[in-house]
C-alpha cells in the first residue's frame, strides 16, 4: 500500500443534474506516468480537482503517501506537494511571470526593518535559476499578456515547481500547441519523472498516452472502466474502452467537385483595439463546394479573419468579395442577408442568448423578416412552428422543447441549435470556427458529417480550428497562418501533418522550395 | 421541533415553486423587511401593527376613524392615486432601460428637466384644458427623451458608465433648474417655482362630487395603457425582441445583426420618454409647482419598484401600488403615532435591499429544495 | 488665488481618499458605487460620537475631532460590510447594491439622526452641529509667494489623508496584500489555484473603500457643511467614482483628477465673488465639478482599461 503516492478510493461527486464521478478508485505509483483517457465530459477534470482541492468529494477518501487526506483548498494540496496546469491558465494577464509565480508564497523583506514589501528582485533571481535547472527559459520581468501560449504554459510548469511539487497534474496540457511544441512538452515531462516527480496526465489524445505515459485510466460518464499498461495495448483498444464501442478513425469523405469562387479575401488586413495588426495581408479564395481550412495554433489571427468575414470587426485595408460583390463597408446585417452564416468560437457569448428560449434563439437570425414579423409586430406562431422544424430535423435535445431556457442546455445541443439556425440559413458561405470544441467523438461525428453534406451542397465552406486532426480529416484546401500572415496554402492531400506544424510555428516559409526548416 | 422543520419546509416548497418564483420571492423580500420594520417600530416602543394600518388609512385603503371637511376615506384613495402615477411612469422607465442591460439611476433628474420645461413652456401658458394637457404630456415626453437620449448616447459614443453620467446630469439638471427658478419664476412666499395654470394641470385638484372635494389624477388612465404598451413592446414587437436581446448579450446580439448603439440609445430615449411623463404627472398633477435644489424621491423609490417587480409591467403596477402605500401612508402614520416619517424611507430601503439579495433567496431556496428532495429519496429507499 | 488653492485642496483631497477606496475595491474585481452612501454613514457615525462627546463629556475639542475621524472610519467599514455581503457572499448584481446601498445610507442616516436628536438629546433637529474644525498654517512655508497658500489653513484631516493616502499606495503596490488585490482584479482563477481566499481579499479591499470614504465623509462634514445632515449627500461619491476612472484605477492620475475638480469648484466660486454676482450664481457654480466631469470622461472613457474582472461575480464552481 505504501508503494503509492496517491490514492483515490470510490470516489463519487455529483453536481445539481449530473453524477460527474461515480465510485472511481485509482491508484498511482511515485515516479510513474499516469494518463487519465476520457471524452470531454467524462469526468477526468473532475476527479482531478479533487485531488486538487478544488471541490471535495461526495463520497470516498483520498491518500496521500498513504496517509488519509481531507483536500479542502489548492493551499493544502499544494502544502500536500501536489501542482496542477490546469486547461485554461490561470494566470493574472497583467502582471509579471515572476509575479505570477510567487503569488500566494511571495519572499517578503522589510524596508528599514518594519516595513514589509514584496521582494520582486529576489524571485526573478530565483525563477531564472529555476527556469534554466529544467529547461524552461523564460524571462520573469515579461508581462503575461505579452507572451504566447506555449510560455504562458512554461510560466505554469514553473508554479508548479517554485512550489516544490512532487504531484504535478496537466489537464489537457497539449490542446493548445502545435506538433513541434508537443514535442517538446512530452520531452519536459519526460525529464521531470526521470527527477523523480509523479506525473498525472489527462488527456483525450491516444497519441501522447502511448508516447509518454506507463500506465492509463480510461473513464466513461464518470465511471471507471478500465487501468491498462499503456505498452501492451493498442490504441484502437484504448479508443474503444473511451468511447464505449467500436470508433473507425476514418470519415467518409467523397472528392470534392469545385464551383465558382463564393467567397475573395484580397489583401485584408485587420487592427485590433490597440491599434495592433492581428491579420495581415492576407488573401485567399473558397469556391463553392470546397472546404478552405485555416490551421493554426491559437491566437494567431484566424478567428479575426472570420470575424472580419463576418463584419464583427472592421478591416483595415483589403477587399472581401461574396459571390463577386464587394460587401467590406457591409453592416453585419446586410452581410448576413447577402449570404453568410457564422458558426462562431464562443458559441455561449457569441452564439446564443442564454437567457431566451430556444425558439428565440433558432429565430435569432430571422425574426426581423416575414413570415417571423410583420411591421415590426412579432408572429409569435411562426416562431414555434419554425423552432419546432428545426429541433426535429437537427436533432436537438431540451428538457421543455421550444421553450428551454438555452442557459440550462447541454454544450453539444446548444452547439446543434446554432448549426442548425446557421445551416438553414441556406447561404451560399458557411464558416465554422471551432465547431466541435468540447463535444463528445458522437456529436463530433454528427458534426462534421453535416458540414460534408454541406459541401456536397455546392455551399462555400471556411474552417477554423485548432484540431490539427480536424483539419486534416475534413479540409479540401489548407491556408496556414502564423502571426496574422497566411504561410501557406495548399491542397489538403499534398500535406502532412507534420509540416502544417512547422508553418504553424512560422519556421518553414514558402520561400524555402526544398522544405529547409529555419531556425528562428 | 418536528413542527418547526414541517413549516420550514412548507416555506422551502412555496418558495421553490419556479413557475410562481416571480410572485412568491419579491412577496418574501417584502415580508422580511416589514418584519425588520416592526422590530424598529417595537424599539421604539410603538405598536407595529398600528403602523401598518395608519399606512393603510393614509392611502384610502382603509377608513380612518375621523375625517375633516370634504374628506373621506374616498377621497383619500384619489390622491393616493395622484401620488401613485408618477411612481408608475418612473418604474416604469427604470424597468425599460434595466431591461436593455442599462441602469436608470436619473430618472428623478429627467423628471425635473421635463417638469420644469414644460412648466414654463405650457404650465404658464394661457392655452385652455383641451389643448394644454395634451401638450404637457406630449413637452414632457419629448424633454424626458432627450435627456435620455443623451445619456444612450455619451454610453455608446464615448463609453461613459450610464450611472455616473446621470448622476452628474441629475446634479447639473438640479442646479440649472434651481437657479433659473430662483432667480426667474419663484414664489416668495412659497419659495418654489410659481403654480401652474389649472387648464395645464393633469389633476383636477378639488373637484366637489356632492360634499366631498376629489383630486381626479387624469395621469392613471395614461399611465395604465402605457403599462399596457410597454408590456405589448417587449412581448410582441421587433423593437421588444431586440431590446431584451441587447439587455441579455450585447455581444451575441451584435453578431445577430443588431444594432447595439441604436438600440441602447433607443431604450434610454423610451426610458427618458417615461421619466418625462412621470416628470409632468409629478409636477403639472400631483403638484403643480416645483421646489428648487431638490430631487423628488419617486426616481430613486422606482428602482426598489422595478426590481421588486422584475421589470415587467404589470408587476411594477403592483410593486409600485406597494411603495406607494408605504411612502403616501407615512404622513399620515407620523402624525397619529408620532414616529418619524423617514422610516417609511427606512422600510422602503429595506425592501430594496431584501429585493437585492433575490439572487440568493432563490440559491438557498434551491439548495434547501435539493436537501429536501434528497432527504425524502432516502426515506423512500428506507421504506 | 490663495482661496482657490485652500479650498481646492480641502475639497480636492477628500475626494482623493475616498477614490482610493473605491479604487480598492474595484481593483479586487467588486464594483463599488456605494461610496456615496459609505461617506454619508461614516461622517454620520463619526459626528454621533464628536456630538456626544461634545455633549455629555468635557474632552478636548481637538480629541473629539481625531476620534470623529476615527469613528467615521470604522463606520464607513462597517457599513460596507453590506456591500461586502451582497456583492461577494451573496453574489448579488454589484450595480443594484450599491445603489441600494445609498439609498438605505440616506433613509437611515436621516431616520436615525431625528431620533437619536429626538430621544438623546431632547432636541427636534435633524442635525448634529460640528462646527468647522481648527486649521493649521505652516510658519515659513506659507510665505512662499502662490505655493504658500498649500500650507496656509490647512486642516488637519488634510495632513491625516496625505498620510493614508501614502500608505494605502504602499499597500496597494508594494505588499502581499496589494499584490492579491490587484490579481482579483484581473483574474479571480488565478488567485484561487493560488491558494490565496478571493472572497477574503475582496471583503478586505471593500472595507477598505468603506474606511476611506468614511474618512472623507467626516471630513466634509468638518468642513463644507459644519455639520452632519441629509445634506452630506450631494454626490460627492459618485465625482470620486468618476475621478478614479478618469483616473484609470490608478492612484497617482487619481489624484490630478480630484485636485482638478477641487480646483474648479473653487475657482468657479472666485469668479462668482470676484465678478460681485448675487449669491443664487453660486449655484450654477456647483455644477461646475459634473460638467468637467462628463466632458474629462469623453474624452478619457474610452481608452480607459478598467480591470477586467470587474463587476464579474466570482463562482468557484464555475470554470
Amino acid at each position: 500500500m505504501a508503494d503509492y503516492i496517491v490514492e483515490m478510493r470510490h470516489i463519487t461527486k455529483r453536481f445539481p443534474g449530473i453524477v460527474a464521478n461515480k465510485d472511481v478508485t485509482i491508484q498511482i505509483k511515485k515516479g510513474e506516468i499516469y494518463a487519465i483517457l476520457g471524452e470531454n465530459g467524462a469526468g477526468k477534470s473532475t476527479l482531478m480537482s479533487m485531488l486538487f482541492g478544488m471541490y471535495e468529494p461526495d463520497e470516498g477518501e483520498i491518500y496521500i503517501r498513504g496517509k488519509k487526506e481531507i483536500i479542502s483548498s489548492p493551499r493544502y494540496a499544494t502544502q500536500l506537494n501536489i501542482g496542477m496546469v490546469h486547461q485554461h491558465f490561470k494566470l493574472v494577464s497583467n502582471y509579471t511571470i515572476a509575479e505570477n509565480i510567487i503569488m500566494g508564497i511571495e519572499p517578503v523583506k522589510k524596508a528599514l526593518g518594519i516595513f514589509p514589501y514584496v521582494d520582486i528582485k529576489g524571485a526573478n533571481e530565483k525563477i531564472a535559476r529555476l527556469s534554466r535547472q529544467y529547461g524552461l527559459e523564460v524571462d520573469p520581468k515579461k508581462v503575461i499578456s505579452d507572451i504566447n501560449v506555449s510560455v504562458q504554459q512554461r510560466v505554469e510548469i514553473l508554479k508548479m515547481l517554485y512550489r516544490e511539487a512532487e504531484i504535478l497534474i496537466f489537464d489537457e496540457p497539449t490542446a493548445l500547441l502545435t506538433p513541434q511544441e508537443i514535442e517538446f512538452l512530452l520531452k519536459i515531462i519526460k525529464g521531470l519523472r526521470d527527477g523523480g516527480k509523479t506525473i498525472i496526465l489527462i488527456t483525450h489524445k491516444l497519441e501522447e498516452i502511448k508516447k509518454v505515459a506507463d500506465r492509463c485510466a480510461i473513464l466513461r460518464r464518470g465511471e471507471l472502466i478500465d487501468v491498462l499498461d499503456v505498452q501492451s495495448t493498442s490504441t484502437k483498444e484504448m479508443a474503444s474502452k473511451m468511447v464505449g464501442r467500436e470508433v473507425s478513425f476514418t470519415l467518409d469523405k467523397t472528392p470534392a467537385k469545385f464551383r465558382d469562387v463564393v467567397l475573395d479575401v484580397k489583401n485584408l488586413t485587420v487592427t485590433n483595439e490597440d491599434k495592433f495588426q492581428v491579420v495581415k495581408n492576407v488573401s485567399f479564395s473558397v469556391h463553392g463546394g470546397e472546404i478552405f481550412a485555416i490551421a493554426g495554433v491559437s491566437g494567431n489571427g484566424q478567428v479575426e479573419i472570420a470575424d472580419a468575414i463576418a463584419g464583427l470587426m472592421k478591416a483595415h485595408s483589403g477587399q472581401i468579395l461574396l459571390n463577386g460583390k464587394d460587401i467590406t463597408e457591409y453592416s453585419i446585417r446586410k452581410r448576413t442577408l447577402e449570404g453568410i452564416a457564422y458558426i462562431p468560437e464562443d458559441r455561449q457569448t457569441y452564439g446564443l442568448i442564454l437567457d431566451f428560449t430556444l425558439e428565440d434563439n433558432l429565430a435569432l437570425k430571422n425574426y426581423f423578416k416575414e413570415p417571423f414579423s410583420r411591421k415590426g409586430i412579432l408572429n409569435k406562431k411562426e416562431f414555434e412552428t419554425y423552432g419546432e422544424k428545426l429541433i426535429q430535423a437537427y436533432d436537438v435535445r431540451s428538457g421543455q422543447g421550444n421553450r428551454t431556457q438555452v442557459r440550462s442546455m447541454s454544450g453539444g445541443n446548444q452547439q446543434k441549435a446554432i448549426i442548425a439556425r446557421e445551416i438553414q440559413q441556406d447561404t451560399p458561405l458557411l464558416i465554422f470556427v471551432q465547431p466541435t470544441r468540447g463535444l463528445d467523438i458522437g456529436a463530433i461525428e454528427n458534426i462534421h458529417k453535416q458540414i460534408l453534406a454541406e459541401r456536397d451542397k455546392g455551399k462555400a465552406i471556411l474552417l477554423i480550428s485548432l484540431e490539427l486532426d480536424e483539419i486534416m480529416n475534413l479540409a479540401d484546401t489548407i491556408g496556414v497562418i502564423y502571426n496574422g500572415q497566411i504561410q501557406k496554402i495548399a491542397d489538403a492531400s499534398t500535406l502532412t501533418t507534420k509540416e502544417v506544424g512547422q508553418f504553424m510555428m512560422g519556421v518553414k516559409n514558402e520561400n524555402d522550395k526544398d522544405g529547409r526548416e529555419v531556425k528562428d | 421541533m418536528q413542527e418547526k422543520k414541517k413549516k420550514g419546509n412548507l416555506l422551502v416548497r412555496f418558495l421553490g415553486n419556479e413557475k410562481y418564483q416571480f410572485l412568491t420571492i419579491p412577496l418574501f423580500a417584502i415580508l422580511i423587511s416589514l418584519l425588520v420594520g416592526a422590530v424598529v417600530l417595537l424599539l421604539l416602543g410603538k405598536n407595529p401593527l398600528d403602523a401598518y394600518v395608519n399606512l393603510l388609512q393614509g392611502s384610502g385603503i382603509l377608513p380612518k376613524a375621523k375625517y375633516a371637511g370634504g374628506k373621506s376615506m374616498l377621497t383619500d384613495f384619489f390622491s393616493f392615486m395622484d401620488c401613485w402615477t408618477p411612481m408608475i411612469f418612473a418604474s416604469l422607465s427604470v424597468a425599460v432601460a434595466l431591461k436593455t442591460g442599462l441602469f436608470n439611476i436619473g430618472v428623478s433628474g429627467q423628471m425635473l428637466a421635463a417638469g420644469f420645461i414644460t412648466t414654463i413652456t405650457v404650465g404658464y401658458s394661457t392655452l385652455s384644458a383641451p389643448i394644454a394637457k395634451p401638450l404637457v404630456i406630449l413637452v414632457a415626453a419629448v424633454v424626458g427623451a432627450l435627456v435620455g437620449g443623451l445619456i444612450g448616447f455619451l454610453k455608446y459614443r464615448f463609453n461613459i458608465n450610464e450611472v455616473v453620467s446621470s448622476i452628474m446630469l441629475n446634479y447639473i439638471i438640479e442646479y440649472v433648474v434651481g437657479f433659473f427658478i430662483n432667480t426667474r419664476y419663484v414664489n416668495p412666499i412659497s419659495r418654489q417655482s410659481q403654480t401652474v395654470s389649472s387648464e395645464a394641470r393633469l389633476t383636477l385638484s378639488g373637484t366637489k362630487i356632492g360634499d366631498l372635494k376629489f383630486d381626479i389624477p387624469l395621469g392613471i388612465i395614461l399611465a395604465v395603457i402605457v403599462v399596457i404598451i410597454v408590456k405589448y413592446i417587449f412581448d410582441r414587437t421587433v423593437l421588444g425582441y431586440e431590446l431584451k436581446a441587447v439587455g441579455s448579450n450585447q455581444k451575441a446580439s451584435r453578431y445577430a445583426g443588431i444594432p447595439v448603439g441604436k438600440n441602447m440609445i433607443l431604450a434610454m430615449m423610451i426610458s427618458g420618454l417615461l421619466a418625462g411623463l412621470a416628470g409632468a404627472s409629478y409636477y403639472l398633477g400631483y403638484y403643480a409647482s416645483i421646489q428648487p435644489k431638490v430631487l423628488s424621491s419617486t426616481g430613486f423609490d422606482a428602482i426598489a419598484v422595478a426590481i421588486l417587480g422584475h421589470s415587467n409591467p404589470v408587476g411594477i403596477l403592483g410593486s409600485s401600488f406597494l411603495i406607494n402605500i408605504i411612502s403616501k401612508g407615512s404622513t399620515y402614520m407620523s402624525s397619529s403615532l408620532g414616529v418619524d416619517a423617514e422610516i417609511a424611507s427606512v422600510i422602503t430601503g429595506l425592501i430594496l435591499l431584501f429585493a437585492a439579495c433575490d439572487m440568493y433567496i432563490r440559491y438557498r431556496v434551491d439548495k434547501a429544495k435539493e436537501n429536501l428532495d434528497k432527504k425524502s429519496e432516502r426515506r423512500e429507499s428506507h421504506e | 488665488m490663495n482661496n482657490v488653492i485652500i479650498d481646492g485642496l480641502s475639497f480636492a483631497l477628500p475626494l482623493f481618499i475616498m477614490a482610493i477606496g473605491g479604487i480598492y475595491s474595484e481593483r479586487s474585481g467588486v464594483t463599488n458605487l456605494a461610496l456615496e452612501g459609505l461617506q454619508g454613514f461614516g461622517a454620520f457615525t463619526g459626528a454621533l460620537v464628536a456630538y456626544m462627546l461634545m455633549q455629555f463629556t468635557s474632552v478636548d475639542s481637538s480629541a473629539v475631532y481625531y476620534v470623529a475621524l476615527l469613528f467615521a472610519m470604522i463606520g464607513g467599514m462597517i457599513f460596507s460590510l453590506l456591500h461586502a455581503l451582497l456583492c461577494v457572499r451573496f453574489k448579488a448584481n454589484q450595480v443594484i447594491s450599491g445603489v441600494v446601498i445609498n439609498i438605505l445610507a440616506m433613509a437611515l442616516t436621516a431616520f436615525l439622526t431625528k431620533v437619536i436628536n429626538r430621544s438623546v438629546f431632547g432636541t427636534p433637529s435633524d442635525k448634529f452641529d460640528l462646527g468647522v474644525s481648527a486649521r493649521w498654517t505652516v510658519p515659513g512655508l506659507s510665505k512662499i509667494p502662490v505655493l504658500g497658500a498649500v500650507f496656509t489653513n490647512i486642516y488637519p484631516f488634510e495632513v491625516v489623508i496625505l498620510v493614508l493616502a501614502f500608505v494605502a499606495w504602499y499597500l496597494l503596490y508594494k505588499t502581499r496584500f496589494g499584490l492579491h488585490v490587484r490579481a482579483c482584479g484581473d483574474n479571480p482563477h488565478a488567485v484561487d489555484a493560488a491558494g490565496i481566499d478571493v472572497a477574503k481579499v475582496r471583503v478586505k479591499a471593500v472595507m477598505m473603500s468603506g474606511a476611506l470614504s468614511g474618512l472623507a465623509g467626516i471630513s466634509f462634514a468638518y468642513s463644507i457643511s459644519a455639520k452632519f445632515s441629509s445634506s452630506i449627500y450631494v454626490g460627492y461619491g459618485y465625482l470620486a467614482i468618476a475621478g478614479l476612472i478618469f483616473g484609470n484605477w490608478k492612484i497617482l492620475p487619481t489624484l490630478g483628477a480630484c485636485l482638478l475638480f477641487g480646483f474648479a469648484k473653487s475657482g468657479g466660486y472666485q469668479i462668482v465673488q470676484n465678478l460681485g454676482l448675487p449669491s443664487s450664481y453660486s449655484d450654477l457654480i456647483m455644477i461646475l465639478p459634473y460638467v468637467a466631469t462628463l466632458l474629462l470622461l469623453m474624452l478619457f472613457s474610452k481608452h480607459n482599461q478598467a480591470p477586467r474582472a470587474l463587476g464579474e461575480i466570482y463562482d468557484k464552481g464555475k470554470r
